[in-house]
């Protein structure tokens, strides 16, 4: 068994990166130049989500910020998906870096921010039903 | 005596081929009372039993040592018949070697051998030079004359025995008479090696593919220890199998399986049932639903089949079992207090219904405790009640010392020596006892981190920690112990130490490396210091020229 694994999934321009299992010195450097290898030039933003990782230590916390610098260099933003009440954000939490990141709760959410559709509001077509 | 002319050879009548062949001379039948003492005794060498004891290649090396003995030849060959491509292939030679070593072939029906061959008869070459001879190695080596036989079993063609001279010399009855003693003794040996070397060949496969390695990790550490046994039957292969694997969040899966029948599908099958349950049960589906999606599996085979199988998962943390059979046969759980059936409702065999469901259910391992997994050739005796071999199997297992010592307690108390009619898989998972101190020596490896985790996941619980408190002192722990491991850069594998004691509510850990405390580098380093202050109550480190030691305590107080 792997200690973890990354799934990658695309919405128009935006790479959704979610991690499972657990995070530590032994992985997160090569899980780091995964999820960089699968993000395009073209891509506009990486959603990093922690949501299911079972654990996360300093080691996991060196590599978000490592991917952030990745991306930023190549013009590119990077939202963390981590709900408050998970194993990482208890680790963001006691490494009292968890304000320093952008962050979201939920891959929809972070997906509105660079959603160009969800900018206007919806109104519905009166002629439909 | 056969009057061989320079252009001509001589065929000596063959017993499986009574018909004289035209423009040969036919000799008349062997007279073994004729027989000088030399070669009575050279037929005594030739019929020797102790010749059946040997290997095939010991055999033949042994056979053509005393023809050549007993003839007073130069050379002797053996060539066997290679039915796919309808020729003769050198096997065996004495005095000719290279034949064997450049794997001469000749065709069925061209030249000497293959004249022998097709032709079934014994022939006689007095002048090799005169001779339609194909294999340029004989004429090389200088032979003046030859004799050969066909090797036969039961009217089958099984090669040709050919003997040489490098003089000039007329091979007659009596000679032919001792080659057909070597004949009759070397061919039925070579046809069941043949036959056994097939049968070889279909075991090695069957073994390959039943092998199972069970996992490499540090199981004893972590307190769950396994062992497993697999025994194939003694004429055919079968298609028993068991597993062990790692599962997410240190759970472990165990899974024991029986196809059907025997032979080569069989264990082929097994080998197929056995990927596909484990690729389930890696993307924790469950024991029951991981033996659903192997009966749909089985159903969408082509051919029909039909195989029992048992898969659990074990949670180190708290010894919970989840557990699922499609109608295999119960485990037993083994304890110091003796041993019990498990009493599981079998779901149906995969392959038997369509959409059949498989029930789950629950049990509990306590500490010292073993689940034990096992296939019907174990305990199916005839004659005997299932229940009643079920019961021998564990008053066998009960006194058992270890997990290992189960396994073969196991199977060597209840294999007969005469060997096995049916395969046999055995596989013991143990929640072992849990120490109330740990101290131990661990390498300097990034890979011991997960598994420091989950040995202290367990050792947290058995001292009485919640959930959050579980959480924040393992993240501590694993960060100290990260350092411990970044220090120890030297290229030589290094260790460090990690001691946990418990006092009332108080638990104090302790690492120790002999490495320096690096100062932490970047602003991004440095936090596995903060967490470790964030999540213990106190923290100490000692650095000294010798190396580093942390020392952490932690109240569990609710």
């Amino acid at each position: 068994m792997k200690l973890a694994d990354v799934q990658f999934s695309d919405r128009e321009r935006v790479v959704i990166a979610r991690l499972s299992g657990e995070i530590d010195l032994s992985n997160a450097d090569s899980i780091e130049n995964a999820i960089a290898e699968a993000t395009p030039n073209q891509a506009l933003a990486l959603l990093l989500d922690v949501s299911a990782l079972d654990y996360l230590d300093s080691a996991g916390i060196h590599l978000i910020y490592k991917l952030r610098e990745k991306l930023r260099a190549r013009g590119q933003t990077m939202r963390l998906v981590i709900p408050p009440h998970s194993p990482a954000n208890d680790a963001l939490r006691l490494a009292g870096v968890a304000r320093n990141i952008d962050t979201a709760e939920s891959v929809e959410a972070a997906l509105a921010e660079f959603s160009p559709e969800s900018a206007p509001a919806q109104v519905p077509d009166p002629g439909s039903v | 005596m056969g009057g061989a002319g320079q252009n001509s050879h001589v065929t000596l009548e063959n017993p499986h081929q009574r018909e004289p062949r035209a423009g040969h001379a036919v000799l008349g039948p062997v007279e073994p009372a004729l027989a000088p003492a030399h070669q009575v005794e050279a037929f005594a060498r030739l019929s020797d039993p102790a010749l059946s004891e040997l290997g095939l290649e010991e055999f033949l090396d042994e056979l053509l040592l005393r023809v050549r003995e007993a003839l007073g030849v130069d050379t002797v060959a053996i060539l066997l018949h290679d039915r796919a491509n309808h020729q003769l292939v050198a096997r065996a030679a004495k005095g000719i070697e290279e034949e064997v070593e450049q794997g001469v072939r000749i065709p069925i029906g061209q030249g000497f051998a293959g004249r022998i061959a097709e032709e079934r008869v014994a022939v006689f070459i007095a002048d090799v030079d005169h001779a339609d001879i194909l294999n340029p190695i004989l004429r090389e080596k200088g032979i003046r004359s030859l004799l050969g036989i066909p090797l036969i079993v039961e009217g089958e063609l099984i090669g040709v025995l050919h003997v040489g001279s490098l003089v000039p010399r007329e091979f007659g009855q009596r000679d032919l008479a001792v080659l057909q003693v070597a004949a009759a003794r070397a061919a039925p040996g070579i046809e069941r090696a043949r036959l056994f070397s097939e049968l070889e060949r279909e075991h090695q496969v069957a073994m390959v593919l039943q092998r199972s390695l069970l996992p490499k990790r540090l199981l004893d550490v972590i307190g769950v220890k396994t062992a497993a046994r697999y025994l194939p039957a003694s004429d055919e292969v079968g298609g028993d199998w068991y597993d062990v694997f790692e599962l997410a969040r240190g759970r472990l899966g165990v899974a024991i399986g029986d196809v059907v029948g025997h032979g080569v599908r069989a264990a082929a099958l097994m080998g197929q049932l056995r990927t596909a349950l484990h690729a389930y049960a890696m993307q924790d589906y469950g024991p029951a639903r991981t033996l659903e999606l192997v009966d749909r599996f089985v159903q969408a085979m082509p051919d029909y089949a039909m195989a029992t199988a048992a898969y659990a998962v074990l949670e180190p943390d708290t010894g919970e079992v989840q557990l699922a059979s499609a109608g295999h046969l119960p485990p037993i759980v083994v304890g110091a207090g003796g041993g019990r059936v498990v009493d599981i409702t079998p779901s149906a065999p995969l392959g038997a219904f369509s959409y059949g469901r498989v029930q789950e259910q629950e049990l509990v391992l306590r500490p010292g405790e073993t689940l034990v997994f096992y296939t019907d050739g174990l305990v199916e005796r005839p004659g005997t009640p299932l229940t009643d071999s079920i019961d021998t199997l564990l008053e066998v297992v009960k006194g058992a010392r270890s997990v290992d010592d189960l396994c073969r307690q196991a199977v060597e108390r209840l294999v007969p020596v005469a060997g096995l009619r049916d395969d046999v898989a055995i596989v013991a998972i143990q929640n072992s006892e849990i120490d109330d101190e740990l101290n131990l020596s661990l390498p300097a490896d990034p890979k011991i981190l997960s598994e420091i985790r989950l040995l202290l996941r367990r050792w947290l619980r058995h001292h009485g920690a919640n959930d959050s408190q579980t959480l924040e002192i393992t993240l501590a722990v694993s960060e100290a112990c990260t350092n411990a491991i970044e220090h120890a850069y030297s290229p030589a594998p290094a260790d460090f130490t990690l001691q946990a004691t418990a006092h009332d509510d108080q638990l104090t850990f302790v690492i120790t490396d002999v490495g320096r405390w690096r100062a932490p580098r970047g602003q991004d380093r440095g936090r596995g210091l903060t967490i470790i202050r964030a999540a213990m109550d106190d923290v100490e480190v000692e650095s000294s020229d010798t190396g580093t030691q942390i020392t952490m305590r932690r109240r569990i107080t609710p």
